[in-house]
């Protein structure tokens, strides 16, 4: 192993395969131009090779910093799980008309149950349809736009947080450690989705990023 | 080249304006950004190498850099070139250094 793939092994750990090759690419490129340089000023094969190395400074510090812009590896998994969800949803029509009747129904009987008075039923099946419009009406809104998609994302917070407020009521603080145990894999997506945003030019972001 | 590591500066938060610095007038790979930093500030503005890449990275994801392939020498090689909205941004860091520099200088005195 040459200390340019010692280097390169470093400096890419936890790095999706994309990004690693990426890296590898703009890397090599560099220390190519750093070995030449070197050796057009006399240096000889090994001392050329040895001061690009050197010029490259840290891998490990190298290594951080990619990690805050390209994708890592958990990350590029992430993505993929998005875009297989998407993909699963959008390829069955039948699945799309579902997620749109579901929470159409949950709206309508509270409409009506509203009308005939029976208002507690009425309140839990308007917050539970307007919970699953937020939910599974996902695919029929026009979000496709980053602004849009931040006004979208924290009505589903506010929602997510109104619902648990809703269920539990006057309880709801006692029932914090529910709420810690279900909703931390969500925090931890939107978390990581955050930070995937933050990586990809808007331009490059799958449909689901917005979401 | 300074070897005093005193004049080896920490410049991490002024990277990227030096980068967009380097390629306003022309796109340039990478390997020429850093020369030209370093060769524009007589070796006083020293970095690691390899820390230039994120930070062009960076630059690119919020959208002040485009990066292309092309050919020289026979070689592929990625260029980058600065974009409307790093022009802006340049503007504004060269205003608010220049700002800065006045005030360091008020205080310390010309050298």
């Amino acid at each position: 192993m040459t200390q340019l793939d010692q280097w390169l092994t470093q400096a890419t750990a936890k790095l999706s395969s994309d990004s690693a090759a990426q890296v590898r690419a703009e890397i090599s490129e560099h220390y190519e131009s750093a070995r030449n340089a070197a050796l057009v000023k006399g240096a000889s094969t090994e001392e050329a090779g040895r001061s690009a190395i050197a010029a490259l400074g840290n891998a490990k510090t190298a290594n951080c910093q990619y990690r805050r812009v390209l994708l890592t590896s958990a990350e590029a998994k992430i993505l993929r799980q998005g875009q297989r969800e998407t993909g699963a949803i959008c390829a069955r029509p039948w699945l799309k008309a579902v997620l749109l009747v579901l929470p159409a129904a949950a709206l309508w009987s509270s409409a009506v149950l509203f009308l005939r008075g029976s208002n507690d039923l009425a309140r839990t099946l308007l917050v539970g349809g307007l919970t699953l419009l937020v939910a599974f009406g996902v695919p029929f809104l026009p979000i496709y736009t980053a602004s849009r998609a931040r006004i979208f994302r924290w009505t589903k917070y506010v929602m997510l947080a109104a619902t648990f407020a809703f269920v539990f009521g006057k309880d709801a603080m006692m029932w914090t450690w529910l709420l810690s145990c279900t909703v931390w894999p969500i925090f931890w997506i939107e978390w990581t989705r955050n930070t995937i945003r933050r990586k990809l030019p808007v331009a490059n972001w799958p449909r689901h990023l917005y979401l | 080249m300074h070897s005093n590591s005193r004049y080896t500066l920490n410049f991490k938060g002024t990277l990227p304006t030096l980068i967009l610095e380097a390629i306003a007038h022309e796109p340039t790979h990478g390997y020429r950004i850093a020369q030209q930093i370093k060769e524009r500030s007589q070796g006083v503005l020293d970095f690691k190498e390899g820390t230039l890449y994120p930070a062009l990275h960076k630059l690119e994801n919020d959208g002040q850099v485009e990066s292309y392939e092309s050919v020289e020498n026979g070689r592929p090689r990625r260029y980058y070139r600065i974009t409307k909205s790093g022009r802006k941004m340049l503007a504004t860091d060269r205003a608010e250094w220049r700002q800065l520099s006045h005030a360091v200088t008020a205080i310390l005195g010309e050298a």
